[in-house]
């Protein structure tokens, strides 16, 4: 838009208002790149500037009390080394897990002939409507040491003492949060398995490689970069996701770095140590950025492993012969142990009067009770509109702002679109828990400054949750916009279309299906995602769902939790069919 | 060398059963250029893929060289990479993970006994030689033109000195000034390491300039089996006629057959004509004739012409001009000299030389 300076005649009557359009033309991507700056940077410069503070309260930092103890205390007294062993095991192992996992999903619905294949497909990104709350919730009901379905099963089965598995460990932690790594790992591995052309394996069996030598040395050759990539980004969300560690971890003083930060200021029995949890933080977005900084190295060197693809593209499948049924048997298993089972779960113990093992007695004793406590308490009701203004507002001013960012980027020549690029990207390397305590300072001395009251309102989880989720929008958007031909473009400008018409009638109705993708996906990543909301909630005035049943699981409040969750499950599956029928037609991958 | 014998495919698709391949028979005497030519779909690239085993034949059996790579009845199959072939694929297909020379070296490090480094870095050099790719060596293959990287397809499958090389369609991806270029440039090269090459095409003139036979595919079938100018000379059908070139096509009565003095007399809807070659066809028979639009002479009333006809459309393009000429009830399309003045309107003998007349059988 920058470059929009075309010669208006004088004559024209217009003149003023072209001159005036043209002013704002130039101005507005420096007013955009300011403001994006201003929401990125200024939450870290407080948290930065909270880490040295030596005050008790956040607002009542003073240039005075300022030193480096809170780091030391946090490396020296609170052993963050130890935080520090504990995420990279519990990252690892689940970016392991879940890669391995979802690359034997994408293998069986790309290359091979297994029957079913578009239900599996279907299926397995639908995993993205649990939220992880309610999946955490949904392994301890079944797997916890003595009370676990699962665990009680076998040991009144097998009369043994010990149980089956104990899902408050850190192979629990791994085995949970891998498992819900898989739904985008998945939608990120299937275009990767499609785009490799079958003819480079069969040049390597005419070369006189046997499958296998073929397979080492040209398939996963291949593939590796690509699942590396891959393999950072889910470590990326392993490293950030606080709901499974908060709740499988945080009971039995299991922490990574997420549920550390939390505990330092939310801990039963404990004053807040809000500088320290500030230096924690730090230690924790310098570890998260480093990981991103390496991701972004490697996707911008992809172009060189982009598989050339020949006109003679025959896709082929291997065929699986008397293993097609127990590899359909597998993945149907998967789908089960990942949708089905927390969904059934949370049914059962949202109809039960107490928490006990299923059994025929339980079953007869199914209520609605549960459902009518919850519906009648005023404070839910509450907390539903909350959620629901959350959501709508996140979702429309992410899909807004994104649109605009990515317009920016890739259709005009402005001299900061590079900034505006990186900017956009950072937030995807801020872990949730720490915007959340970063925000808490900004909003508690802008409150004191101002007298306003933005601390505990909606609309400070709606500024949270757009900078968190702008960089997925964003990087959706380019791609969708790319692929847009400039032609079209041109074609509308030379009939005399101006730029915002532009952007309505030719962008908007090519865009709608990533523009109604990105908002849908931006609404379930707001309802489920728990981590900000629970530093930025106070009280009843901004309690979304995901942090009230945080709260009802903390006081064992079982049976409310199971009614609530299959409240919120339904809403998500609704959400996620239609994702599914409207959103990213075609690029089917797109919900990466 | 190669020998294929009743070759049948049939693919399960959603549709139901494809028969891609019908009884397909072929016989590559060793050093030969030996061509697959027809329209896609036709099974020409089914038959050469199952040459590389790359395909499963539903019946039939294979030998390349000495040894039987496949034979259903007997439930025999030898997998590709045991099987003594080069191939250059289509989208060639080139490793984009490796540099140009582990590109070609790649099928040599799957020699067994193993090759020392020395020897493969002498025998990639001279494959990299030959096909001009010198100085390439350490470049990543994903950074080379489209003639390069098909220059180093064909680098990778002649390396391993195999007996017989393979090529489905390999110059459809480059333009067409590169691929005149390079048609001769790679016969040459396979003649000189005395390679038996089979060659998959769709473009009628790759398979004349560069094959020592050729063979016409339709609907999985083999039409036609003939030396490039036999070929073009004596196309057997309709279908080969028209595929190889531009033909024009007449329906006609048989008066006599070849006779003593070699010529045979016919009746056409352009008038008569007269044929030398033998044909089963008697007298009184309907034939269908083709003649070459080249093979059509305009000469002035009268002077040795057969028929008449008025020009009523010219096309110049450039090393000739083609002529649209209305005899009796039918269309002709005569190519001639740009310099010989032909106008729209003029009226003008015709004249074709009994050679130039082919009966179709079908």
């Amino acid at each position: 838009m920058a470059n929009t300076t075309i010669d208006t005649p004088l004559d024209t009557p217009a003149t003023d208002s072209k001159a005036g359009r043209n002013f704002i033309a130039r101005f507005f991507p420096w007013a955009v790149l300011i403001v994006l700056a201003a929401m990125v940077i200024a939450p870290i410069f407080s948290l930065v500037a909270g880490a040295f503070s030596l005050s008790r309260l956040p607002n009542e930092f003073a240039l005075d009390n300022i030193g480096f103890d809170n780091f030391y205390a946090v490396w020296i007294e609170q052993r963050i080394d130890k935080v520090i062993w504990n995420t990279t095991i519990y990252v690892i192992g689940a970016t392991v897990f879940g890669i391995t996992t979802a690359a034997v999903l994408a293998w069986l619905v790309e290359r091979s002939d297994m029957p079913g294949k578009t239900w599996i497909y279907a299926g397995v990104p639908l995993g993205i409507a649990v939220p992880g709350i309610l999946h955490a919730i949904a392994w301890v009901l079944l797997l916890s040491p003595r009370s676990g379905f699962i665990n009680r099963a076998w040991m009144n089965f097998t009369g043994e003492r010990i149980p089956l598995f104990d899902i408050y460990t850190m192979g629990g932690l791994i085995f949970a949060e891998g498992l819900r790594l898989v739904p985008v790992a998945f939608l990120m591995l299937v275009p990767l398995m499609r785009s490799m052309d079958p003819s480079l394996e069969e040049a390597a069996a005419v070369s006189g490689a046997s499958p296998i030598r073929a397979t080492r040395r040209v398939t996963l050759a291949l593939l590796l970069p690509g699942v590396l990539a891959i393999s950072i980004f889910q470590a990326i969300t392993a490293i950030e996701n606080f709901e499974v560690p908060g709740i499988l971890g945080m009971p039995v003083n299991l922490h990574v770095f997420s549920t550390r930060v939390f505990n330092l200021i939310d801990n039963i029995g404990t004053i807040p140590a809000f500088g320290q949890a500030n230096a924690a933080a730090i230690f924790y977005l310098a570890i998260a950025l480093v990981i991103s900084f390496f991701y972004l190295r490697l996707v911008r060197h992809s172009e060189r492993y982009s598989i050339i693809t020949g006109k003679g593209y025959t896709p082929r499948q291997v065929r699986l012969g008397r293993w097609r049924k127990p590899a359909l048997a597998i993945s149907l298993f998967f789908l089960f142990v990942t949708i089905v089972l927390p969904f059934l779960v949370l049914l059962y113990v949202s109809l039960l009067n107490y928490l006990r093992p299923p059994s025929w007695d339980a079953i007869m004793s199914f209520t609605l009770k549960n459902y009518e406590t919850v519906f009648n308490q005023p404070r839910v009701a509450k907390t539903l509109m909350n959620t629901i203004w959350v959501t709508l507002m996140t979702a429309t001013s992410v899909t807004i702002v994104s649109f605009v960012i990515a317009y920016i980027i890739v259709r005009t020549r402005f001299a900061g679109r590079y900034a505006l690029d990186m900017l956009s990207f950072l937030p995807h390397s801020i872990p949730g828990i720490v915007l959340g305590l970063a925000l808490f300072w900004l909003f508690m001395q802008f409150d004191q400054w101002t007298g306003a009251s933005t601390f505990g309102s909606i609309y400070a989880l709606v500024l949270g949750f757009t900078i968190l989720f702008l960089s997925y929008a964003v990087r959706a958007m380019s791609v969708a916009m790319i692929q847009v031909h400039p032609d079209l473009e041109d074609a509308a400008k030379l009939s005399g279309a101006p730029p915002w018409r532009i952007a309505l009638r030719i962008f908007g109705p090519l865009l709608m299906p990533t523009l109604v993708g990105i908002w849908i996906y931006v609404a379930m990543l707001s309802v489920r995602f728990i981590s900000l909301p629970l530093i930025l909630s106070q009280g009843g005035s901004n309690e979304v769902l995901g942090v009230m049943i945080w709260s009802l699981w903390d006081n064992g409040n079982i049976s409310s939790v199971g009614a609530i969750g299959i409240m919120l499950m339904s809403f998500m599956f609704a959400l996620a069919l239609g994702l599914r029928m409207f959103g990213f037609s075609g690029q089917k991958g797109g919900a990466l | 060398m190669i020998r294929i014998d009743d070759l049948h495919v049939r693919f399960n698709s959603d549709k139901g059963t494809v028969h891609a391949v019908r009884g397909v028979n072929v016989n590559v005497a060793a050093g030969d250029f030996y061509t697959l030519l027809g329209p896609s779909g036709c099974g020409k690239t089914t038959t050469l893929r199952c040459l590389a085993g790359l395909e499963r034949p539903t019946g039939g059996r294979i030998t390349i060289g000495n040894a039987v790579v496949h034979d259903t009845e007997r439930g025999l199959t030898v997998p590709t990479h045991k099987r003594d072939i080069g191939m250059v694929f289509q989208s060639y297909a080139i490793w984009p993970h490796l540099t140009v020379f582990e590109n070609v070296a790649f099928p040599l490090r799957e020699v067994k006994p193993k090759i020392s480094e020395d020897k493969i870095k002498e025998r990639v050099t001279k494959a990299l030689e030959l096909v001009q790719l010198s100085g390439y060596e350490s470049r990543p293959a994903p950074f080379l033109s489209g003639g390069q990287q098909q220059r180093l397809a064909l680098a990778r499958a002649i390396v391993r000195e195999a007996s017989v090389v393979l090529f489905d369609e390999p110059l459809s991806n480059l333009d067409a000034k590169l691929r005149a270029e390079t048609r001769l440039e790679l016969r040459n090269l396979v003649k000189r390491l005395g390679m038996t090459a089979l060659y998959v095409t769709h473009d009628q003139t790759e398979a004349l300039t560069m094959a020592d036979r050729v063979a016409v595919m339709r609907e999985g079938e083999i039409v036609q089996e003939a030396s490039p100018v036999e070929i073009y000379k004596r196309p057997n059908s309709r279908f080969v006629a028209s595929f190889i070139g531009q033909c024009n096509f007449a329906e006609g009565t048989v008066r006599a057959p070849v006779n003593g003095s070699g010529r045979g007399q016919l009746e056409t809807e352009w008038g008569p004509l007269q044929f030398t070659t033998p044909a089963e066809a008697g007298a009184g028979d309907g034939v269908t004739i083709a003649v070459r639009p080249e093979n059509v002479r305009l000469v002035d009333k009268g002077e040795d012409s057969q028929a008449e006809g008025e020009v009523i459309e010219t096309v110049f393009l450039g090393e000739s001009v083609e002529c649209r000429v209305r005899v009796g009830n039918g269309d002709l399309v005569a190519r001639v000299h740009p310099g010989q003045p032909v106008k729209v309107g003029d009226r003008m003998g015709v004249a074709i030389r009994p050679e130039d007349v082919a009966l179709l059988s079908g």
